[in-house]
C-alpha cells in the first residue's frame, strides 16, 4: 500500500505589527530593513502564539510541522528554526517535526548541525525530518557568504552530517572545506539509520541528480504551482530512473498557502488584510519586482554561467513575481495561495496533485498579520472538511499510479 | 588586437593582447575589458603604446577556465604566477583596475622582483576603518527587475554617464555582455565576497615591500572604492608619489577619463 499525501502545517512567523504604510516607505522587507520597526510591546507573547497554532496542527491530527531558517527579514523570524523544533519536541506529540532546512553553508562548522538534529530527535521520540539547504541570494548579504562557492559547501556538508550519522567515530572528515580531524558526535540519532533527509531545490539537475542518487526526498522550492510543477515531477522522475530508481509520491513534496472558510466569499473577506500584508510587505525584497529582490540574479552568481545564460535566453526580467500579484483573479492564475470554502479548496488541491502525483504537502496557513482565531479557523476547516477527502482520493490515485513500482 | 587562449598548469586563459615593445600585463576589473566589454577600450589601446599590453581574462571570465579550488586571494596569486611561468616572463609592469588592481598588489608584495613599475586604478584590496567599499553584488540585483540605476552610480561618475548606460543599460541587455558581467561578479565572489570583504586584512600593512616605482589613478567621483583607499595605497607604497585624481571621473576612471588617465600612464611608463 502506498500512503495517502502527508498533509504538514508550515508556519513562517511573519512579524505582523508592521505599519500600514510600510510599503510606501520602506524599499524592502529583507536584510536591510531597519530593526528599529521591532515593537518590543507588542511583540511579547509571539513566538508563544505561533507555537501554539503549530501545537494545534498536532492537536488536529496533521502529518506534521514545518519550519524554516531565515534571518534579518520580517518574512521569517526563524534564525534558528532548531530552537522551535526544540518546543515543539515538548509541545506535540505526533507529528513529524520538518526542519526545511538548516542552511549548512552559514555555520562555520556543519557537525553542530548533525548535533542538533540528533539532540532534537531524541528529544522528540523521533519525529525529525532533517532538512538541508545551501541558502539562496539574501543570506550570502545576511552572512557574507560566499555565493559562488556556496553549493560546493552545501553538498560538502551533506555529506559531513551524514557521515556523521552512520559512521563509526572517530573518523576524520577530509574535506576541502570543512576538514575535521575527529568526527564523533554525541549523541546520535533515534531514527535508523537517520532522519529523513530532505533537501529544497528548483530544477536544476545537478541539485535532482544529487537527491536521487542519495536516497533523499526533493522538495520543490517554489510557491508559485501549474504546469512547472508537474516539470519538475516528470524531471525528478527521470533522474530517479537514469539512476535505476523509480519515482514514488513519498519522494517528493511541495509548499502550498491555504486559506478556508466557510465560504468562497467569506475565505476572501477573512484573509485579505492577511494575504496582501504577506504579498506586498513580506515578499518585497524576495518575490516581488518592486524594490530589489535579493534571492536570485547577478549579485548572487551561485549557479554557473552556463546556466545563468540559458535563463537569460529564456526569462523576461519584467514577468511578474508572486509579490506582484494585483487582485485575487491575478492571486487565483499564479496557483500559489489558494482560498475558499472546503470544497473549493479541496477542488484546486487536488487538480494541482493530479497534474504533479506528490506525496507531501506542506501547507502554509499562517500569512502576514493574520489574526490567532483565523489562522486557527482555517487550520481546523481544512483538517476537519478537506483533509480526509484528500487523504482518501489520494490513497486511490497514488495506488492506482504507482502501486506496480512499490 | 589579437585574442588566443594560453594554457597554465591544465588551465585555459583568454587572453587579450595589442601592440609591441616590453611587457605591461593588465588585470582587469568590472566596468573593464573582459569585465563587460569583449575587447580592448580607447584606454587601453593608448597604454599599449609602444608596448606588448597583455590582458588575461581572471579564472571563470569571458572564456577562462574557472579556478575550481581558488577560495583566497591568494589562490588567484598562483594562477598568475603560473600564467606568468607559460608565457616566460620574467619581469614585467604589471597595471590593474578594481580587483585586478588588488591582486595586482598582491603579486607586487610578494614578488617585488616580478614588477618593474605597479600602476593601480581605482584598486580594492584594502580594509580601512569606516571607508568601506562599496557592494556591488547588493547593487548588481537591479531594481524592479531591470533597473541597474545604482550599479551605475557606484561604478561611474553618474547613474546617466554615456558609458554607464552602454555597458550597464536598464532591462534585457546583450546577452554575452550580461554573461560577463555575471562571470566577473562569480570571479569577485569567490576571491571577495565573505570576510574578507574585496580586501585582505594583511595586505596593507605588507605595501612596503612593493618598492617599484608605483603610480596610483583614481576618479574624484569613485563610489565604489572611497579615496581614503587611494590615499592609503599611495602613502604605503613606497615607489608611489600622491594620488593622481582625475576630477569628475568615477570607479572606471580609464573608461570615463581615457585621455587624461592614458597620459597619467604615458609619462609614468616612459623608459
Amino acid at each position: 500500500m502506498i500512503d495517502p499525501v502527508q498533509l504538514y502545517c508550515w508556519h513562517f512567523m511573519s512579524y505582523p505589527y508592521l505599519a500600514p504604510d510600510f510599503d510606501e516607505t520602506q524599499p524592502t522587507g529583507w536584510v536591510t530593513v531597519p530593526n528599529s520597526l521591532w515593537d518590543k510591546q507588542r511583540s511579547r507573547g509571539l513566538y508563544q502564539q505561533y507555537i501554539d497554532q503549530l501545537a494545534y496542527a498536532d492537536e488536529l491530527g496533521f502529518d506534521g510541522m514545518v519550519l524554516n531558517e531565515h534571518h534579518q527579514n520580517i518574512y521569517g523570524l526563524m534564525p534558528s528554526p532548531n530552537i522551535i523544533a526544540a518546543a515543539l519536541t515538548q509541545k506535540t506529540a505526533n507529528g513529524k517535526i520538518v526542519v526545511l532546512g538548516n542552511l549548512l553553508p552559514l555555520h562555520a562548522n556543519p557537525l553542530r548541525v548533525a548535533e542538533e538534529y540528533a539532540m532534537l530527535d531524541n528529544m522528540s521520540g523521533g519525529r525529525i525530518i532533517a532538512g538541508f539547504a545551501p541558502g539562496s541570494g539574501p543570506e550570502t548579504f545576511n552572512y557574507d557568504s560566499d555565493s559562488a562557492s556556496s553549493r560546493d559547501r552545501f553538498w560538502e556538508s551533506v555529506s559531513l552530517v551524514q557521515q556523521a550519522w552512520t559512521r563509526d567515530g572517530p573518523f576524520a572528515f577530509e574535506g576541502r572545506h570543512f576538514p575535521l580531524r575527529y568526527v564523533n558526535p554525541w549523541p546520535q540519532p533515534e531514527q535508523e539509520p537517520h532522519p529523513p533527509i530532505w533537501i529544497p531545490g528548483a530544477r536544476s539537475k545537478d541539485t535532482l541528480v544529487q537527491i536521487a542518487k542519495n536516497g533523499y526526498c526533493y522538495f520543490l522550492s517554489s510557491r508559485s504551482h501549474g504546469r512547472g510543477t508537474a516539470i519538475a515531477r516528470e524531471r525528478f522522475s527521470s533522474v530517479l530512473e537514469e539512476h535505476g530508481d523509480r519515482y514514488l509520491p513519498e519522494r517528493m513534496g511541495i509548499l502550498m498557502s491555504t486559506y478556508v472558510s466557510e465560504t468562497d466569499r467569506q475565505a476572501q473577506e477573512e484573509a485579505h488584510e492577511g494575504i496582501w500584508y504577506f504579498l506586498k510587505n513580506c515578499l518585497k525584497g524576495h518575490q516581488r519586482r518592486v524594490g530589489r529582490q535579493l534571492t536570485f540574479g547577478p549579485g548572487v552568481p551561485y549557479i554557473p554561467p552556463h546556466e545563468f545564460r540559458a535563463y537569460l535566453e529564456n526569462s523576461d526580467p519584467t514577468t511578474p513575481l508572486l509579490g506582484d500579484t494585483e487582485d485575487w483573479d491575478d492571486l487565483d492564475r499564479s496557483g500559489s495561495i489558494i482560498t475558499g470554502s472546503p470544497e473549493t479548496v479541496y477542488r484546486k488541491f487536488m487538480q494541482i496533485i493530479e497534474a504533479a502525483p506528490v506525496g507531501h504537502l506542506l501547507i502554509q496557513f499562517h500569512m502576514g498579520n493574520m489574526p490567532d482565531e483565523l489562522a486557527r479557523k482555517s487550520m481546523r476547516l481544512f483538517w476537519t472538511e478537506v483533509a480526509p477527502r484528500l487523504k482518501q482520493a489520494t490513497g486511490k490515485l497514488f495506488n492506482e499510479k504507482f502501486k506496480a513500482m512499490a | 588586437m589579437a585574442g588566443r587562449v594560453v594554457q597554465a598548469a591544465g588551465r585555459d586563459i583568454a587572453v587579450l593582447e595589442a601592440g609591441s615593445g616590453d611587457p605591461l600585463i593588465y588585470l582587469h576589473g568590472y566596468a573593464d575589458v573582459h569585465g563587460v566589454a569583449g575587447e580592448f577600450l580607447p584606454f587601453h589601446h593608448a597604454l599599449a603604446n609602444g608596448r606588448q599590453l597583455i590582458a588575461p581574462a581572471h579564472p571563470g571570465c569571458n572564456g577562462s577556465s574557472e579556478l575550481s579550488d581558488g577560495h583566497s586571494p591568494e589562490d588567484y596569486v598562483f594562477h598568475f604566477l603560473e600564467f606568468f611561468d607559460a608565457l616566460g616572463l620574467k619581469a614585467f609592469d604589471l597595471v590593474g583596475h578594481c580587483a585586478g588592481g588588488w591582486l595586482a598588489a598582491e603579486i607586487a608584495v610578494r614578488h617585488p622582483e616580478k614588477v618593474n613599475r605597479l600602476g593601480l586604478i581605482g584598486a580594492s584590496g584594502l580594509f580601512i576603518s569606516g571607508e568601506h567599499i562599496g557592494d556591488v553584488f547588493m547593487h548588481s540585483q537591479p531594481e524592479r527587475g531591470v533597473h541597474y540605476t545604482s550599479l551605475r552610480h557606484m561604478l561611474f561618475s553618474s547613474s546617466d554617464a554615456e558609458l554607464a548606460l552602454r555597458y550597464y543599460p536598464d532591462g534585457r541587455g546583450d546577452i554575452d555582455e550580461e554573461v560577463r558581467r555575471y562571470e566577473m561578479l562569480r570571479f569577485g565572489s569567490f576571491v571577495g565576497f565573505k570576510p574578507p570583504y574585496f580586501y585582505n586584512r594583511t595586505l596593507i600593512d605588507r605595501l612596503y615591500r612593493a618598492a617599484m616605482p608605483s603610480l596610483v589613478v583614481w576618479g574624484s567621483e569613485d563610489h565604489m572604492v572611497p579615496l581614503a583607499h587611494a590615499e592609503a595605497y599611495a602613502a604605503r607604497l613606497p615607489g608611489a608619489g600622491g594620488a593622481v585624481v582625475l576630477e569628475g571621473a568615477g570607479h572606471a576612471v580609464h573608461l570615463e577619463a581615457p585621455d587624461a588617465a592614458a597620459e597619467a600612464f604615458s609619462a609614468f611608463l616612459a623608459p
